[in-house]
């Protein structure tokens, strides 16, 4: 326990982190931009008036191109890691992820759904066909985890078990059904599939980022309340009653904001794993279980560790981009092993 | 005196007008889609290309290029950092959002059909002779390349009407395992039809068919193309790997033919009438 650092530490060192992670997002690309150009396009972006050549393209870039994407980075990876924590201690489990209650499985079956679906309707129209395939995976998402949830209750019981088991159920009959999709899909179709399934900040627009930033403001608003109750709960389920919490719902709630938060996310950018699972996961080595250090520490790591992935991913291969699932898992795994083994000894 | 003042005008005119020409027309391309680049090849726009996808393998010389990774996941960045004054490929090519951000900035996008038949390749190419500045020479291209299939088609009328149509089935596969079979609605069944085959395949699009299936088409001629092996060594890997074909007619009489699977994808392309050929005289062996 002599290991673990003082919140206050922690909270400075992360939010620097996130800013040069920030930073870094913006100010580095496949297209070069002196420094000096980067700023000054940054402040013209803010709408103070400089003049200069060549600062049209920049403004742009910045403006159009790695702003939003930044933003979604952001987003995304604060939105998964939250999502993490509330499962992690819903299961009271460290190795509890958003997957486990469907949400994954049940976006990727929404996708399937879309893209595959789509192409036997002849091709939707260019400028629907992402929004179609977002709300999909969006309500593919909630409507799984809406079943897992109905599953585990019992006489107004939810057992945490009973949903566990039928999340691996339902994950395996969405994945059986997604499977099936595959079989059914055409070459082109079956490219989108495997590339949404890793994920992609590629493309970001302001247009569709403000639904999951609203999403995503309020679960980071909410879960935090609660997070004296999850402490509570880290003791058990009928301690946490002796204690006066509202075990059923807060249960309620911890689904309910990983559904939206998860499902969200999963609908801008594709399906991006590990960092639900890894963070939370990473951050309470550094800081501890209790929940109030917890909760807005992982909020800041998930969301700097998805932005330095989204840079090796959009700078390795340029001017071609790598999915981002794949470099999530390519750094934190490891990063995640060297860490459980150090503790060990 | 006057007239020698006359032509020093014109030609002066003529100098100017080429000039502004070349200026207007698009110096930087960047080519999505294998068909297209090797169109925009094949009318001497080659030294034009500063980036193309991953799709776009011929001319070997390509590979040499900056990819910009899959056609239907472009980066928009990536693709501006080549700084391209146009970006070419097919309805393919997306995602949706990244093109409208290459549109923004100032980049010319223009889109081209990959489907599989000659007017796609007629509109693309005098859509690509626009752009490139040479409309007669796209036109002289086009009117070779029709030319070249529709005496492959009359040829073969003529063939079929004193020989049998071969049965033929189409296989893709990696290294000879699980191969797929082309159905309807592919290019493959595209290119047997109009190689003067029949199709044995009835299924739609490619799917793996069991060992047994495979066995009962029974084709009198197999073509196979395989992506990660070729010649000999794609149809002894093919062999070893589905030992149920070994006993069909077209393993027992040697006609098995090779093609190269960069032909299935992204639309018609200039090595098809040559294609064709080959493949008809497969098909046909007794008839030349």
């Amino acid at each position: 326990m002599n290991q673990l650092i003082k919140p206050r530490t922690l909270f400075v060192a992360l939010a620097l982190l996130c800013l040069l992670a920030v930073w870094l997002s913006l100010a580095l690309g496949p297209v070069s931009l002196p420094l000096m150009d980067t700023l000054r396009a940054g402040l013209r972006l803010l709408g103070l008036p400089i003049a200069g050549d060549g600062l049209d393209q920049a403004e742009l870039i910045l403006g159009q191109i790695r702003l939003p994407r930044t933003l979604l980075g952001l987003t995304v990876g604060a939105v998964l890691a939250l999502s993490g924590v509330a499962m992690q201690g819903l299961f009271r489990n460290p190795l509890a992820d958003p997957g486990l209650v469907g949400v994954s499985s049940g976006a990727a079956l929404g996708a399937a759904v879309a893209i595959v679906g789509g192409s036997w309707l002849g091709g939707i129209p260019e400028a629907f066909a992402p929004y179609l395939l977002s709300v999909c995976a969006f309500l593919g998402g909630l409507g799984v985890t809406a079943l897992v949830y109905r599953l585990g209750r019992r006489d107004g019981q939810t057992s945490v078990a009973t949903m566990l088991l039928a999340g691996i159920a339902l994950t395996a009959l969405a994945s059986s059904a997604v499977g099936l999709f595959t079989y059914l899909a055409d070459d082109a179709t079956l490219r989108t599939l495997t590339f949404w399934n890793l994920g992609s900040l590629n493309g970001a627009s302001y247009q569709r980022l403000w639904p999951l930033v609203m999403v995503a403001v309020g679960v980071a608003l909410w879960l935090p309340r609660r997070a004296q109750a999850l402490n509570a709960l880290l003791l058990g389920e009928s301690e946490a009653r002796h204690l006066g919490i509202e075990v059923e719902a807060l249960k309620r709630e911890l689904v309910c904001c990983t559904a939206l938060g998860v499902g969200a996310a999963v609908a801008a950018a594709g399906l991006i794993g590990f960092i639900g699972l890894v963070v939370p996961h990473l951050v309470r080595l550094l800081s501890g279980p209790d929940h109030r250090v917890l909760l807005p520490a992982s909020l800041l790591a998930g969301a700097s560790l998805l932005l330095f992935a989204d840079l090796i991913a959009r700078l390795a291969l340029a001017p071609a981009e790598l999915p981002i699932g794949i470099v999530t898992a390519f750094i934190g795994a490891p990063f995640f092993l060297y860490l459980l083994l150090r503790g060990r000894t | 005196m006057r007239r020698s003042a006359s032509l020093i005008t014109l030609c002066m005119g003529l100098v100017f007008t080429s000039l502004v020409q070349a200026e207007a027309l698009p110096q930087r391309w960047v080519s999505a889609g294998g068909a297209l680049s090797e169109w925009v090849t094949a009318l001497g726009g080659e030294a034009r290309l500063v980036g193309v996808d991953t799709t776009s393998q011929h001319p070997e010389s390509l590979k040499a290029l900056p990819s910009i990774g899959y056609q239907r996941q472009l980066s928009a960045e990536g693709v501006l950092s080549l700084r391209p004054d146009v970006l070419v490929g097919t309805e393919e090519m997306g995602p949706p959002p990244v093109l409208a951000q290459i549109r923004g900035a100032g980049v010319q996008v223009e889109l081209f059909s990959s489907k599989a038949d000659l007017q796609a390749v007629e509109s693309n190419l005098k859509h690509l002779g626009r752009l490139l500045g040479n409309q007669a020479q796209a036109e002289q291209v086009y009117g070779q390349y029709r030319q070249q299939l529709d005496d492959l088609q009359a040829k073969l009328k003529q063939v079929q009407a004193r020989h049998p149509v071969p049965g033929v089935i189409l296989l893709v596969g990696h290294a000879g395992a699980k191969p797929m079979i082309a159905g309807k609605g592919t290019a493959g069944d595209w290119l047997l039809q109009q190689a003067g085959a029949r199709n044995l395949a009835d299924n739609d699009g490619y799917k793996n068919f069991s060992v047994e299936a495979l066995a009962a088409l029974n084709p009198d001629v197999l073509v196979f193309a395989d992506r990660s092996l070729s010649g000999e060594q794609a149809m002894q890997a093919l062999l070893k790997e589905n030992p149920a074909l070994k006993a069909s007619k077209a393993a027992q009489a040697g006609r098995l033919v090779e093609l190269d699977p960069t032909l299935l994808v992204g639309g018609l392309g200039p090595r098809l009438p040559s294609t064709l050929q080959r493949l008809s005289q497969a098909f046909y062996p007794t008839a030349q």
